[in-house]
């Protein structure tokens, strides 16, 4: 892997992600102003490092760009572009989203919004314990609407059963869990920036709401919630911008369950500072908080790593030592 | 010298001298015993150079990078050498007197502290000055020749062990705040002292109350400036919550390993089990990448301040979550059994209890959390 962006040009990068988010609220229309912007290059060169950025500004400006796809189809080792999407698993699951039984292929997982515009999506499937990476045509699993709780975020559930001759088996090249350590750091990134923007409208809201001739930042109450948020951002933030030195899969799910940790709970803090303006649908915090339970189910969620991660210490009879200083 | 092949160097060196260094009790030993134990293993790290890297050579050190002494704890606590709590003191008070104190002091008193020949302790907390630090009382008044101590403190670790004391005093007006306070190196075996052990409810004398009753201390060992020992025992938290914390978290490492081994063995396979070892590790490794990032930038030479309160409250986080583990998975350990084993459990089970209450309580990390690193502006 090489990582060779230097960090004024990340930086520079970040920005002009950012701005491209902010002003292309569409899916399709976000994803083609970031491949402009040089995305794919930029995950080329440095994979880590560049969905890093490039998550934590979709984080922070709520957008629903379909990057996950590129992050995937990246890590399996395929060309990447706007006509390729991604099924990913299902809620909260790192197993591949599909079965093969007998002739056929059984899909229960996730797709963006890219689905509805690409030629090709990606399928990874199990049987026996080996997964196999597969083609299939895209058209296969469009029409299922984006609903839920976060429309706006365009990830939508897709469940099939695609006939064996619609299937193209591929040679693989990256492996399943390389992808889902992949998308497992980059949807930490986005997390994190999920919190940190709700950090932030929280803290303001503090600071300029008055009760009791004071403002409510002054009692100690809030100003505890907000703290407990911040730290649970910094450590979990420092897991993983670990993850660019070590790309150990462990970590990854580290990563990705504190960031979904950290973001959750300030999710909650942060609607209780709040209070009833956070509660409406006027305020944008929601579309944070909304977007913050869709991004923890994606590749294991906060729930459920835990136990992911405790099986696989358990199997080896002893803890790793991650970290190393 | 680089980290690397230091490690690789201290890690062959301790390889060798296993049986030297491995604690001759068995279990946690008894308090005595620990400590004896501590001294000989401090000793021989220092005496085959190990030990004197990463301190300036103005105290007979060897130079080079804080992040080597980080080292040096850490493969002894994973390796259970010896126990970390009388180490911490070293870390946490010889830094901030080789920056404070008398140059010619330090060049003299620190090279048996850092050798282990002798313990220190740190005279900070009173009666009725705990979290409210700028509030002590316990005063001193110039004398020829020095200070005049009188008053009294609580909770000092380890001063039945200890030769020296950094002691904070009221050198200004009563209510002066932490404008008059001094911090000053105090002889324990001075006349005027007196103190008696408390016990903890993990049974041991970690600590005790203290009599300042006219004691001389000789100018020369004031630390820092007259009135200026605020700063001083500001400069001295940072260390608390860097290398040291390097140290402890290696320590959780090991007894977290140890309960993954032992649940692995008991054959539970359950959801909870799984669940409880995930979360305790997850803490554990937020706690350890901080920490690792702080490591760094100290040995960067950066300054380290408030930000450090965010490592505290992940580790206090950290040690609770394991501990919490233990209890509710290995059944019944911490509250019935009674071999070794299990007893060093409990103890350590009910030593965690108290990482939220010293070096600042959680409470207080959090305020400051609250009003330096999110900048709230000032409580009601
Ligand atoms: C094992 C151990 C070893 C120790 N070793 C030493 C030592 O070697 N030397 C030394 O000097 N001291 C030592 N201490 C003392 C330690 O530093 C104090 O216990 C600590 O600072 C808290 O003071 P306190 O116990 O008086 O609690 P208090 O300050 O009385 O606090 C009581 C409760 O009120 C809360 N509280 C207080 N102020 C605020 C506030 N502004 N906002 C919100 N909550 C608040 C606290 O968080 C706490 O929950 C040790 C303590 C322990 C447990």
């Amino acid at each position: 892997m090489s990582e060779l962006v230097e960090a004024a040009d990340l930086a520079l990068l970040a920005n002009g992600f950012e701005a491209a988010m902010a002003e292309a609220p569409d899916p399709g229309e976000a994803d083609q102003a970031l491949y402009d912007l040089g995305w794919a290059d930029l995950l080329d060169a440095a994979p880590t490092q560049g969905a890093a950025i490039a998550f934590s500004a979709l984080g922070k400006t709520n957008s629903a760009a379909s990057l996950l796809d590129d992050v995937v189809a990246h890590a399996l080792g395929m060309d990447i572009s706007l006509a390729l999407c991604v099924v990913f698993p299902a809620p909260h699951q790192t197993i591949p989203p599909a079965c093969r039984h007998g002739n056929a292929v059984v899909v229960d997982g996730l797709v963006s919004a890219r689905v509805e515009s690409a030629a090709t999506a990606v399928l990874a499937s199990e049987a026996e314990g080996s997964v196999g990476l597969a083609t299939i045509d895209a058209t296969l699993l469009q029409g299922s609407a984006a609903g839920g709780v976060d429309p706006g975020g365009a990830f939508r559930r897709v469940t099939a059963e695609i006939p064996a001759d619609a299937i193209s088996l591929m040679a693989n090249q990256g492996t399943w869990d390389s992808a889902v350590a992949a998308a497992q750091v980059a949807l930490a990134h986005q997390l994190l920036g999920e919190a940190r923007w709700m950090l932030a409208e929280a803290r303001q809201h503090a600071i300029d709401r008055v009760q009791f001739g004071r403002a409510v930042a002054s009692f100690q109450a809030i100003r505890h919630k907000l703290a407990e948020s911040l730290v649970l951002i910094e450590g979990a933030e420092s897991v993983a911008q670990g993850c660019l030195h070590d790309p150990d899969p462990l970590l990854a799910a580290l990563a990705k369950s504190l960031a979904g940790q950290a973001a959750l709970t300030t999710a909650t803090h942060a609607q209780q500072v709040l209070a009833g303006i956070g509660f409406t649908a006027e305020h944008q915090f929601h579309r944070w908080m909304k977007r913050t339970l869709v991004i923890d189910t994606l590749f294991g969620s906060a729930g459920s790593l835990p136990i992911e991660i405790g099986n696989k210490l358990l199997s080896q009879d002893s803890a790793p030592r991650l970290i190393q200083l | 010298m680089d980290p690397e092949t230091f490690r690789r160097d201290l890690e062959a060196w301790l390889d060798a001298n296993d049986e030297e260094l491995s604690p001759p009790y068995e279990g946690a030993g008894s308090m005595d015993e620990q400590i004896a134990h501590y001294s000989l293993v401090k000793r021989a790290l220092y005496d085959s150079g190990f030990g004197r890297y990463g301190w300036p050579e103005s105290v007979n050190g060897l130079g080079g990078s804080p992040l080597l002494r980080a080292i040096v704890g850490e493969e002894i606590n994973l390796r259970g050498l010896a126990d970390p709590s009388p180490w911490t003191m070293i870390e946490v008070l010889a830094p901030t007197v080789i920056d404070f104190a008398r140059p010619e002091i330090a060049a003299r008193l620190v090279p048996p502290f850092i050798r282990g020949d002798e313990m220190w302790c740190q005279g900070f907390s009173e009666p009725d000055a705990g979290s409210d630090l700028a509030s002590i009382s316990c005063r001193a008044d110039k004398t020829d020749g020095g200070w005049a101590v009188s008053g009294q403190k609580i909770w000092t670790s380890f001063i039945q062990y200890a030769r020296r004391c950094v002691l904070l005093v009221r050198t200004g007006e009563p209510g002066s705040a932490h404008r008059g306070i001094t911090a000053l190196l105090v002889d324990v075996d001075s006349p005027g002292v007196s103190y008696s052990p408390i016990e903890t409810m993990h049974g041991r004398h970690d600590f005790a109350e203290v009599h300042y009753d006219e004691v001389f201390v000789p100018d020369e060992r004031l630390i820092g400036e007259e009135n200026g020992g605020w700063q001083v025992a500001m400069d001295i938290l940072p260390y608390e919550r860097s290398t040291t914390f390097w140290h402890r978290g290696a320590l959780l490492h090991r007894r977290f390993s140890d309960l993954v081994a032992q649940v692995a063995a008991s054959g539970d396979r359950s959801d909870t089990a799984a669940r409880a070892l995930g979360q305790a590790f997850q803490s554990l490794v937020a706690f350890r990448s901080r920490s690792r990032d702080t490591q760094h930038r100290l040995a960067g030479g950066q300054q380290l301040g408030v930000e450090t309160s965010i490592d505290k409250i992940l580790i206090t986080s950290a040690e609770l979550d394991l501990f919490k583990a233990v209890r509710d998975l290995l059944g019944g350990v911490v509250e019935f059994d009674d071999d070794l084993a299990a007893a060093m459990w409990r103890t350590d089970y009910l030593y965690s209890k108290a990482a939220p209450i010293y070096g600042g309580t959680a409470e207080i990390q959090r305020n400051i959390v609250a009003r330096r690193l999110l900048d709230l502006g000032p409580e009601s």
